[in-house]
């Protein structure tokens, strides 16, 4: 009897471990942290674009890390955007636009248009238009 | 000289025909679809979208990866499983806004409009007509407004296990703050 409960006791307690590793690190796990992740590819923006909008070899859902001028710092709502743009198009402007995380927002305000500037994100893809880096951190290459 | 008066009769003529384009490329797209599973509800901020004030030509396009789920893994599931991001990255729309006329974009206020056109999900293009309103103020267009979609007529299944707990209908809510194009 003492050795059907002390089974039954151990079973329960691996189901309900099995139960919260489901729930903490499959269910709820938590999304990406981009600003820690390795880049998968260090390139140029020009060539970054270039690979894109020639569809040479598309990086798109990796980290890559891209430097450049850039061409502006554009605000929008709550969002601070790294546009590096590279030729004209229906939309104005077209080019790499990264989204930085609300963390780098405040250091964007410091990025000129004259020097080079390194840029780590995820890169969502090419909408025909622009490619687009999401949660973008700025990398401080004098560290 | 005869070739400079057609092409200044041309260019005359033709300049009309081309309204002031209305642009943004940070446009929000949102959808929601309630089931008995669980509440699915995502957000893209990196929309395009553009207009033609003259003819009423009305564009978006967007990026499916950069939707942004409340949980990792409905992410991975939406862009995995069900819109296939790698093999489909844009879904697009390209329609008309209907009731032009009744729009005066010169003058600020809110304006109902409706916009027809063909939608492409998932490789599949549907047609869409769409109720909203254009908030015209400072010399913007806010454009909002919100549409159902069934996700099976884009060709978008749902895994047999989940069927019926995952709602077949989304609610697509679009809002757009269009500037003038600086040419």
């Amino acid at each position: 009897m003492k050795k059907a409960i002390r089974i039954g006791t151990i079973g329960a307690i691996t189901a309900l471990l099995a139960a919260m590793y489901v729930w903490f690190f499959v269910y709820n796990k938590p999304h990406q942290n981009f600003e820690m992740a390795k880049p998968e590819k260090v390139l140029s923006a020009s060539q970054c674009f270039e690979n894109f909008s020639k569809n040479n070899t598309p990086d798109d859902g990796k980290v890559l890390e891209i430097y450049g001028i850039p061409s502006s710092i554009e605000t929008a709502d709550s969002m601070v955007v790294v546009c590096f743009y590279f030729k004209k198009g229906m939309f104005g402007d077209e080019g790499i636009r990264c989204t930085l995380l609300p963390k780098f927002q405040k250091a964007a305000s410091k990025l000129s248009t004259t020097d080079t500037v390194y840029i780590k994100g995820f890169c969502a893809g090419y909408n025909g238009t622009d490619v687009i880096f999401e949660k973008s951190s700025i990398i401080n290459k004098d560290k | 000289m005869k070739n400079v008066l057609i092409t200044i009769f041309i260019i005359l003529f033709a300049m009309p025909s081309f309204g002031q384009r209305f642009i943004t490329k940070t446009g929000k797209v949102s959808f929601y679809s309630d089931a008995p599973l669980e509440k699915i509800e995502a957000v893209n901020n990196t929309v395009n979208c553009a207009m033609d004030t003259q003819s009423g030509f009305f564009v978006v396009k967007i990026l499916m990866r950069s939707f942004v789920f409340e949980k990792e893994l409905m992410q991975e599931h939406f862009n995995e499983e069900y819109v296939e991001s790698e093999k489909f990255p844009n879904a697009f729309f390209k329609g008309q806004v209907q009731n032009l006329k009744q729009i005066n974009f010169k003058k600020e206020g809110i304006y109902p409009v409706t916009i027809a056109g063909q939608m492409t999900i998932h490789g599949k293009t549907q047609p869409v007509k769409a109720t909203g309103t254009f908030a015209i103020s400072k010399g913007a267009i806010i454009a909002s407004g919100k549409f159902p979609i069934k996700i099976s007529d884009y060709g978008i299944s749902i895994p047999g296990a989940v069927v019926g707990k995952i709602s077949e209908n989304v609610e697509i809510h679009v809002h757009f703050n269009l500037k003038p194009l600086k040419q």
